[in-house]
């Protein structure tokens, strides 16, 4: 068995672009999984090791987290590559669930972007520790300080660099390691031969002052240091250890720099990875108590304890399904039987593999801590398995609400097959990603979290499904809600033949400030008997399926009842929900419903001389300026903007800046459409409801 | 309660420049020690000129973007809510409609960047700002040339600034009534307000030191509600 001390299951995470993939691929050289490195968009046409998709490489961007194993200097590692693209947060999310500490990459030119604002705050929430690496240090106006600075202004993270690098931009030389006080050169044609040498004179002081500085720093961390600081005396042992401990609290990220695409500090940040980010043992995870109302549990992570493992990613490739699983207590088996928590259901581990982006490893056991994929296993992602003798999940993962829909209409049968084998598969992967089909118009619609979500989703069903589909105008999920209180009296009364149906149910429905739906019981004297209440809630429910005003889902209402009538013999379950139905009808004109649209939260990133521009299209697209923070030569504009006004920004805002801008957004929340717009949304669904 | 009352009861409707100087174009500051509610009383002039469908530009110096959109937005639900204001949600969503806020860092503001941010926001119609609340400005190391340029904005741009500055504890109180670090530049402002908890009371004090106030009853001295920074009931 493997010592538990010995393991790090990280995550690269940044902006897009900023070079995860490559670094990536760099780590995979010097730990000689590979043995060429090749670009990302390299002209070998190989492509990258961790962009294992065929639209990845295409398309220069990673989306789905492969799982990658290797060992640096006697640790294992699993790496989660993760995707930068706001509209994959979900993945980033589910990542983050399973990391024990994470490496945040950041651009030395463009610094803290939006996106790293997301990750960090994602990160944040997970409580997952970090070490900043600052990349693409050999680029044109690489500025480390700069980044630095914004790591402690815009991220709020105790950034103090534990590295110097020796020239920027085309010179850089190597890296001064400020806890050994030695410089690092990276010689050979891969960079993989390290020489170590003096600090050359004309970086020493340099080096003394931010040496200096680092030590303020970490000495917050440990006492014995700060003895030994004092007296001048600290050692290398005391300063790591004081790092890393700080590191695991979160209240300090040592921050690292180099060039992945040159070669340059990739060892290092290995060396990091082991000393300074936590193993298994050092983060605590919790579960849910099923039995116990989700009272959360504290896991153990010995391998000798009842099984516990979180599914958290599935994948559908040559072999079958591939579910990723980690371990977070006791040990999996080849062999074994384990049970899904959520559908009750047994299942046989048949092959146990380590995930090296596509290829794989056969394994016999996965201790505790480990990430391993499993085949065969018919699950859904973020089930958690334990062996049938213990009633827990591990905690439910925060899922946000799809925000835009668009219709698919296979354009054959067999592409029909095809497509429905593809979203089947695609709805298990991704909670985000949503299909029904619409009962009115009998089309299939998708729904998910951004326009490039659905359009990664479309293209692989083309690809790996070769299921062809032709793609209607995407949907803005609109809502309804009610905006004042309204009263109801309905009887439903039917006596034509055969047995009649009776019921009468008065009462209220009224906003609900927050939730979707609240059901409330006000009957004294049981003049609606017990039995038909639930019957009522049930009729009230189908109502919110389908608003009167466009046929949105209606949300934030609260229905009440509290006077009705029964017959002995008429009433029944039907009379009352088709009487609570009516009720509802009759009561939601009066309580004035409004449609409500997705709020988008925008920000812009650009040169400052666009700014203008910016605004100007962001103002014509219903845009609420919130407001403009100014860097250096660069300006964020942050806005926001109706998710329906959003559609081909990207293609403006590239023609408007000369592509020099670059926006990111995500769902900030339901507003009321103005009134312009809804009546145009109005007499849209009533001329569709006429056809 | 209607948007009207809102407006009346705002400490802003109180304060009245010096005799000569026109309200479009004045220059107010507000001085407190830390943590007293300097942003606050800010934010609150900024909305009431929102209120009057006026259109605001808010400089924050130092604070992110999130933080300051979180002051209005929590300050307007304090006063909604004390008021119990009608259609509250909607009147927040027109409102802010007519803000803009610009942050810069600590030490990246600066006069000439702001006021080519302003011609690019009349320019490109997003807005024109008949006030502008400045919260972080730097008086310590700040430059009385940069106060004279901003004094002659406002006076270009029609345009009444506010700025808050955090007063000095400690030091001997100049006779001009103005503590440091603003003391020597009161001639800049058209109005100068400090402001003081009182222990055990749940008011603020609003001193007026420089400028009258319009309401004779209470001389120079406003009792603040600390909540939501409306002039108290028992003072008006």
């Amino acid at each position: 068995m493997k010592d538990l001390s010995k393991v790090r299951n990280i995550g690269i995470s940044a902006h897009i672009d900023s070079g995860k993939t490559t670094l990536t691929e760099r780590i995979l050289f010097y730990t000689q999984r590979i043995h060429a490195i090749h670009e990302v968009r390299g002209k070998d046409g190989v492509g990258a090791k961790m962009d294992s998709m065929e639209l990845e490489r295409e398309r220069g961007i990673t989306i789905c987290s492969a799982a990658t194993y290797c060992d640096w200097k006697d640790h294992s590692i699993n790496i989660i590559d993760t995707p930068g693209h706001v509209d994959f947060t979900i993945e980033v999310e589910r990542a983050l669930r399973v990391l024990d500490g994470a490496v945040l990459i950041l651009c030395s030119v463009g610094g803290v972007q939006s996106q790293s604002i997301t990750v960090n705050r994602q990160m944040t929430r997970y409580r997952v520790p970090r070490v900043a690496f600052i990349n693409k240090c050999d680029r044109t106006g690489a500025n480390p300080d700069k980044v630095i600075k914004q790591l402690r202004e815009k991220l709020g993270l105790n950034a103090v660099p534990i590295q110097v690098p020796m020239g920027l931009e085309g010179d850089m030389q190597g890296l001064i390691d400020l806890v050994k006080m030695k410089a690092v050169y990276f010689d050979g044609e891969n960079g993989d031969k390290i020489r170590i040498e003096e600090i050359p004179a004309k970086y020493k002081e340099e080096c003394d002052i931010k040496r200096e500085e680092m030590l303020d720093a970490v000495s917050m961390f440990s006492d014995e240091l700060m003895e030994a600081v004092l007296e001048g005396t600290p050692t290398e042992e005391m300063i790591m250890a004081a790092i890393r401990k700080g590191t695991l609290s979160l209240e300090f990220s040592p921050v690292m720099m180099g060039s992945a695409y040159k070669n340059k500090g990739v060892q290092l940040l290995l060396d990091a990875v082991n000393d300074y980010l936590p193993c298994p043992t050092d983060v605590e995870n919790f579960a849910l108590d099923l039995d116990h109302d989700e009272a959360e549990v504290k896991v153990t992570n010995q391998p000798g304890d009842p099984l516990l493992a979180l599914a958290f990613k599935l994948e559908d490739g040559r072999y079958g399904q591939l579910t990723y699983v980690r371990t977070y207590q006791g040990t999996l088996k080849k062999g074994d039987s384990i049970v899904n928590v959520r559908t009750g259901k047994k299942a046989k581990v048949g092959r146990l593999v380590r995930m090296h982006s596509d290829e794989m490893e056969e394994i016999e056991e996965s201790g505790s801590g480990d990430i391993v994929a499993l085949f065969g296993i018919d699950c859904a992602s973020g089930d958690t398995f334990t062996r049938g003798d213990y009633n827990f999940s591990m905690s439910s993962m925060h899922v946000p609400e799809p925000v835009i829909s668009l219709s698919i209409t296979p354009v054959d049968n067999k592409a029909q097959d095809n497509m429905s084998k593809a979203l089947n598969r695609f709805t298990k992967e991704d909670p985000t990603f949503k299909t029904y089909v619409d009962q009115e118009t009998l089309e299939t619609i998708i729904s998910g979290m951004g326009e490039l979500h659905l359009d990664v989703y479309v293209e692989r069903m083309k690809r790996e499904y070769k299921a062809e589909v032709t793609v209607g105008a995407p949907q803005v999920a609109y809502r309804e809600t009610i905006t004042q209180r309204a009263e109801f009296n309905y009887t439903h009364k039917k006596q034509t033949g055969g047995s009649g149906q009776f019921g009468r149910v008065a009462g209220y429905i009224e906003p609900l400030e927050e939730g979707e739906y609240e059901f409330v019981d006000q009957i004294v004297g049981g003049s609606v008997p017990r039995e038909y209440i639930p019957s009522c809630d049930k009729g009230f429910q189908k109502c919110l399926e389908k608003g009167s005003l466009v046929g949105a889902h209606v949300t934030g209402v609260r229905c009440a009842i509290n006077d009705g009538a029964s017959h002995a013999v008429d009433s029944s379950d039907i009379a009352f929900q088709l009487a609570a139905m009516g009720g509802f009808k009759e009561a939601y004109m009066k309580a004035k419903p409004v449609i409500m649209e997705p709020i988008m939260k925008v920000a812009v990133e650009g040169p400052t001389e666009f700014q203008g521009s910016i605004m100007g299209s962001l103002n014509q697209r219903r845009g609420m300026i919130i407001g403009t923070n100014e860097e250096d030569a660069y300006t964020v504009i942050e806005a926001e903007v109706p998710l329906s006004e959003m559609f081909g920004y990207s293609t403006d805002l590239r023609s408007l800046t000369q592509g020099k801008a670059e926006f990111t957004m995500e769902f900030a929340t339901y507003r009321p459409v103005p009134k312009s717009v809804a009546e145009e949304l109005i007499s849209k669904a009533q001329k569709k409801d006429k056809k | 309660m209607l948007k009207q009352e809102l407006i009346e009861k705002n400490p802003i409707r109180h304060l009245k420049g010096e005799s000569d100087a026109k309200e479009s174009s004045r220059m107010g500051l507000v001085m407190a020690r830390a943590g007293v509610g300097k942003t606050a009383l800010l934010v609150q002039i900024a909305l009431d000129s929102l209120l009057n469908d006026k259109q605001v530009v808010h400089v924050s110096v130092g604070q992110s973007l999130d933080k300051t959109k979180l002051w209005y937005d929590d300050m307007f639900k304090d006063i909604a809510e004390g008021c119990k204001l009608d259609n509250a949600a909607e009147t927040h969503d027109s409102i802010m409609r007519n803000r803009m806020i610009i942050t810069f860092n600590e030490s990246k503001f600066s006069l000439a960047k702001l006021e080519e941010r302003l011609h690019d926001l009349v320019q490109q119609n997003v807005i024109k700002p008949s006030c502008m609340v400045v919260d972080g400005f730097d008086f310590v190391n700040g430059d009385r040339a940069v106060l004279e340029g901003m004094r002659d904005l406002a006076k270009a741009m029609d345009l009444q600034i506010w700025f808050s500055a955090v007063s000095t504890d400690g030091v001997e109180v100049p006779a001009s009534g103005v503590p440091a670090p603003c003391s020597g530049m009161e001639d800049l402002f058209n109005t100068i307000v400090l402001l003081k908890p009182v222990s055990q009371s749940e008011c603020i004090d609003l001193n007026i030191i420089k400028g009258s106030a319009a309401v004779s009853k209470c001389g120079k001295l406003l009792k603040l509600d600390p909540k939501t920074f409306m002039i108290r009931e028992d003072c008006k």
